[in-house]
Parts: structure tokens; C-alpha cells; sequence
């Protein structure tokens, strides 16, 4: 008998490669609007897998076993429900057939229609009548494996408020007959945005250091640059420049997400990072995407983001780094959107290349934005500009702000050991 | 795209005269066929008959009912197929495995569809 430990371990890994792609085949199956039941079928081929393997050992092969018992458990749900439940899907009808039962199941669950069906399942998951928290909350739970319990704890909110989002995500697609397809030539580019979107959103999720566990934020990062793999490698996307740009973006910034906290946990500011722990082969991989991105004549969002991850990257230490062409792609940036947060960034930029009384008034361009009044980043930035002028009063009134304003108690900490620096003096 | 109805004759005693060995690959080469026709999006549907069949006619002026009329020829199943035109439907229908096991006869019917009710 093999160790409990051992195969729980080895089925969470399984879970995340394979549950996502088995969920995709049979929502192919039963239709989007049965994604629950696809759902419940993989969760029970696992727990399935747990209880044999605990007694048998693991197969030579586990994820075919695990594909072989989803395959037949669907097979039988098609034949009991056959006439209990509605079925929209276009294949079902070759699963009530003898003849053509096998050969369709065969075509079904192989490595190409596996792939497709993860598109398919990427735009389904991402349609516009969806909310976006909902899109985001869809996405980890069925094509990344994420439990309800991890994707609360990714986004610092209750399990409940995330069951719901999942409720009313799937209850959208059975009432707007959201269809299982990758959107067809001229709908393709506007549905591409909004998968591109919520991937991004995704990964800055797992990348910001503003929420919890820190394997979790790794793993959701992963997971972001492991759905635009699929997305590149695929046939059915024309024009594939965004995805490239996304790709390099990711990459670039993933290269830099081991050195971005001490030994204790605690977050470290770019220029105190240790260059040595950044990863460059992910780094070379992302210089390589950012070139494949310049092919396409769009420039998006991405494209520009990824430039500015690439100085930060090419740049030999912090002291080096070229902040005139990033301020210049910043104000690209600002020409395509001119939001708030970009605003705050560019600040930033412009404290390195003007100082900071030029930044502090970028800033009050944005004081009063509402988003901002709550943006505990806002403050911190605005701190630091107060502090490089040696105006503590100033700056010690938008620490405690910040301190009010943030949700993550080593944030905090850090916010309050510079309270004290300016009380002190 | 056209629809055509294939209607499969075969010998009904036929199976029990092959080798496991000869079943096996028959089974093989008919899914290897099917695969490809899905794949495709050739197969509407494909459909085995069962045993039982009855026949219903009218015999001065009284509708009766009785077996299915079968000597030693038995209709094994249909498929429901799009094709171009009847000449590449009857390419689908030789190209059936099945003709190089067992004594068949494939019937291809072309389908009278009215356009935008059955699309």
C-alpha cells in the first residue's frame, strides 16, 4: 500500500495538468450548459483515483487511467440521462449510437480536440455577458484546477464570495446560451482582447505583492503564461502580435518574481533587489517573445508594457537604468489609457527623470479620482516623494493612510518602520 | 453540403462464422473509418439495427403488421452522411471496411432537405 501523503501529492499535481483538460472534453460533450456536470464527473474520476491507487498503487500511466475513467463515466451519465436531461451539444447524439459510440469518443479525447477544446473553453469562460470577476474566478476553477478555498486565499476574499461568483458565472452561460466555440473571423480579434485581459489580470494578481500566499501568487502566474502557451500555439488565432506581447510581458516580469521578497517574506523595492536570483532564461524567453510581438502592426498595451519590463530587465543595475525611454513609453502608454493607476506609475518614472516635485504635482492631477482616494498605493508613492524632500510631516500623513488602507500586515509593518523614520527626525 | 442516407445490407448469420481474430480487426478498421468520418464532419449519425423488426402494411384495405420479411438478408444499420455530391457519397460507401470482410450491399439514398428547417 503506498503512502496516503504520497498520492495526495501526486494527484493535486495530476489535478492541475489534467482536471482542466478533462473538463474542456466533456463540456465539448455535454454542452456549456451542463459545465457542472463536467465538473462533477472530474471531480469524481479523482476522488476515484485516490481511493484505487491507495490500494493498487499508481498506474504506470495515471492521467490515461484518470481521461479513461472520466471517459466512461460520461458514457454512462449519456446513457442513464438520456432522455432526463437536454444535451446542446453537436456530438452528443454519436455517444447514442453502437457504431458510432467508440470512434467518437476516441476522436474526442485525443491530444488535438483536447487542445481545442481548451480554446473553445478559454473564450467560454471569458465571454463578455460574464463579469469580470466572475471571467476570473471561471477560468482558475475550471481550466487551471483551482480549488474554491486557493482562489479565495488568491484574492484575499471569502470562499463564499467566490462560490458565488462561480454560481452566477456558470448560471450566465445555461441563460445567455453562451456557446462552446472559438468565435469565428471577424468576432475573433474584440473576444481575443477580453481572454488576453483576463489572463493579464491573472497574472497581476499572482504578481502583485498585495495579496496572500506567496506559492498560490507563483502558481497563478504560472498558470497565466501556461493558457497563452496554449493560445500561441494554436491554428484558430489569425493574428497572434497581442499574444506575443502578453507572453513577453509575463515573462519579463516572472524573471524578477524570486528576488522580489527577503529571507523573511518581506517585499524588497526593485532597487534592492538581488540581480543574481533573477531567472534569465525565462528573461531570454521573453526577449524572444517581445521580438516576435513586433511583427503584427498593432501596438497594444502589452507591447508597451512589455518595452518597459525590458529596460528594467536589460539594465545592468538599478543606478543604470534607462528611465528617459521608459518615461518616453509611458507616454505612449498614456495616450492608449490614461487611467489612474498609469498616472501613479508614470509618476514614478518622472521622480527619476525630474524629481520629485515635479511627481508630486503629477499626482495631484489624481487626488481627488475616487479609486484613488481608497489606493493605498497612492499614499506610499506620495510618501516617498514627501520623504526624498525631506517634508515629513507631509509624508507621515499619507503613511497612515496607507497603513489604514492596506489589507496585508507585512505591508503594513513596512509602512509603519517608516511612520516611525519620519516621527523620529 | 448534401445529405445522404446509407443503407447497409448484410447476411444475417454472418458474425458467428468469423475468427475472434478476424472480429477484432473488423471492429478495427470500422473505427479507424467512423473516426475519419467524424473528423471530417462527414457523419451526421451512424446507427446499428436491432433484432425485431416488423412490417406494417395494408392488405385490402385492413393495416396489418407482421415480422420483418428477412430471408438470409438482413438491414444492419444506416449512416446519415454530408458529402458534396452523390459521387463522393458513394466513394464514402466503398470505402467501407466492411466490404473487404463480409458480404455487403450499401444503399445511398440522396436526402430531399428543406432548406432552413433541417440547418
Amino acid at each position: 500500500m503506498t503512502n496516503h501523503t504520497e498520492i495526495t501529492q501526486l494527484v493535486d499535481h495530476l489535478f492541475r495538468h489534467e482536471s482542466g483538460r478533462m473538463i474542456a472534453v466533456l463540456t465539448r460533450i455535454f454542452g456549456p450548459e451542463n459545465i457542472d456536470l463536467a465538473e462533477d464527473v472530474v471531480q469524481d474520476a479523482l476522488a476515484e483515483a485516490i481511493h484505487q491507487w491507495e490500494y493498487k498503487g499508481v498506474p504506470a500511466n495515471p492521467s490515461g487511467w484518470l481521461f479513461r475513467v472520466a471517459k466512461n463515466k460520461a458514457l454512462n451519465i449519456v446513457n442513464r440521462e438520456k432522455y432526463k436531461r437536454k444535451y446542446s451539444s453537436d456530438v452528443i447524439h454519436y455517444l447514442k449510437s453502437a457504431w458510432t459510440v467508440e470512434p467518437a469518443m476516441d476522436y474526442l479525447f485525443s491530444d488535438q480536440e483536447i487542445l481545442d477544446d481548451q480554446l473553445r473553453m478559454m473564450f467560454t469562460c471569458c465571454h463578455p455577458a460574464i463579469s469580470t470577476d466572475s471571467q476570473v474566478a471561471l477560468t482558475l476553477k475550471i481550466l487551471c484546477g483551482f480549488s474554491i478555498p486557493e482562489i479565495a486565499k488568491a484574492f484575499l476574499t471569502s470562499e463564499e464570495t467566490i462560490n458565488k461568483r462561480l454560481v452566477r458565472a456558470r448560471q450566465k452561460i445555461r441563460e445567455t446560451n453562451i456557446s462552446f466555440e472559438v468565435p469565428i473571423m471577424d468576432e475573433i480579434g474584440k473576444r481575443l482582447d477580453t481572454v488576453l485581459e483576463t489572463i493579464y489580470l491573472l497574472f497581476n494578481e499572482g504578481y502583485s505583492a498585495s495579496t496572500g500566499d506567496d506559492v498560490i501568487r507563483y502558481e497563478l502566474c504560472a498558470e497565466a503564461i501556461r493558457l497563452t502557451e496554449i493560445i500561441l500555439t494554436h491554428p484558430a488565432i489569425p493574428d497572434k502580435s497581442n499574444v506575443y506581447a502578453l507572453m513577453a510581458l509575463m515573462l519579463l516580469n516572472a524573471s524578477r518574481f524570486k528576488s522580489r521578497l527577503d529571507g523573511e517574506g518581506n517585499i524588497l523595492l526593485m532597487e534592492k533587489q538581488n540581480r543574481s536570483l533573477w531567472d534569465y532564461s525565462l528573461m531570454e524567453k521573453g526577449f524572444y517573445f517581445l521580438h516576435q510581438s513586433t511583427v503584427g502592426d498593432d501596438i497594444s498595451i502589452y507591447h508597451i508594457l512589455a518595452a518597459i519590463s525590458s529596460h528594467h530587465c536589460s539594465a545592468p543595475d538599478f543606478n543604470s537604468t534607462d528611465w528617459n525611454a521608459i518615461l518616453s513609453l509611458y507616454d505612449k502608454l498614456l495616450l492608449m489609457d490614461n487611467s489612474p493607476v498609469i498616472i501613479l506609475n508614470r509618476a514614478v518614472v518622472i521622480s527619476k527623470v525630474y524629481g520629485p516635485v515635479k511627481a508630486i504635482d503629477e499626482l495631484e492631477k489624481i487626488r481627488r479620482n475616487s479609486a484613488m482616494e481608497k489606493y493605498r498605493l497612492f499614499y506610499s508613492t506620495m510618501a516617498e516623494f514627501y520623504m526624498q524632500l525631506n517634508e515629513l510631516k507631509k509624508a507621515a500623513a499619507c503613511l497612515e493612510k496607507a497603513i489604514n488602507l492596506s489589507p496585508l500586515n507585512a505591508e503594513k509593518k513596512l509602512l509603519q518602520q517608516k511612520l516611525k523614520k519620519c516621527n523620529n527626525k | 453540403m448534401k445529405e445522404f442516407l446509407l443503407i447497409l445490407h448484410t447476411e444475417g448469420d454472418v458474425w458467428t462464422s468469423l475468427s475472434p481474430e478476424k472480429l477484432q480487426s473488423h471492429i478495427q478498421k470500422g473505427t479507424a473509418y467512423i473516426t475519419k468520418l467524424i473528423s471530417e464532419g462527414k457523419l451526421k449519425s451512424a446507427q446499428p439495427l436491432d433484432k425485431g423488426s416488423r412490417l406494417v402494411f395494408e392488405s385490402n384495405g385492413i393495416i396489418k403488421d407482421g415480422p420483418f420479411n428477412e430471408t438470409n438478408e438482413v438491414i444492419a444499420g444506416y449512416f446519415h452522411l454530408l458529402a458534396k455530391d452523390i459521387q463522393e457519397a458513394v466513394e464514402i460507401a466503398k470505402a467501407n471496411p466492411i466490404f473487404q470482410d463480409i458480404p455487403t450491399k450499401i444503399e445511398v439514398h440522396p436526402m430531399k432537405i428543406v432548406g432552413g428547417i433541417n440547418d
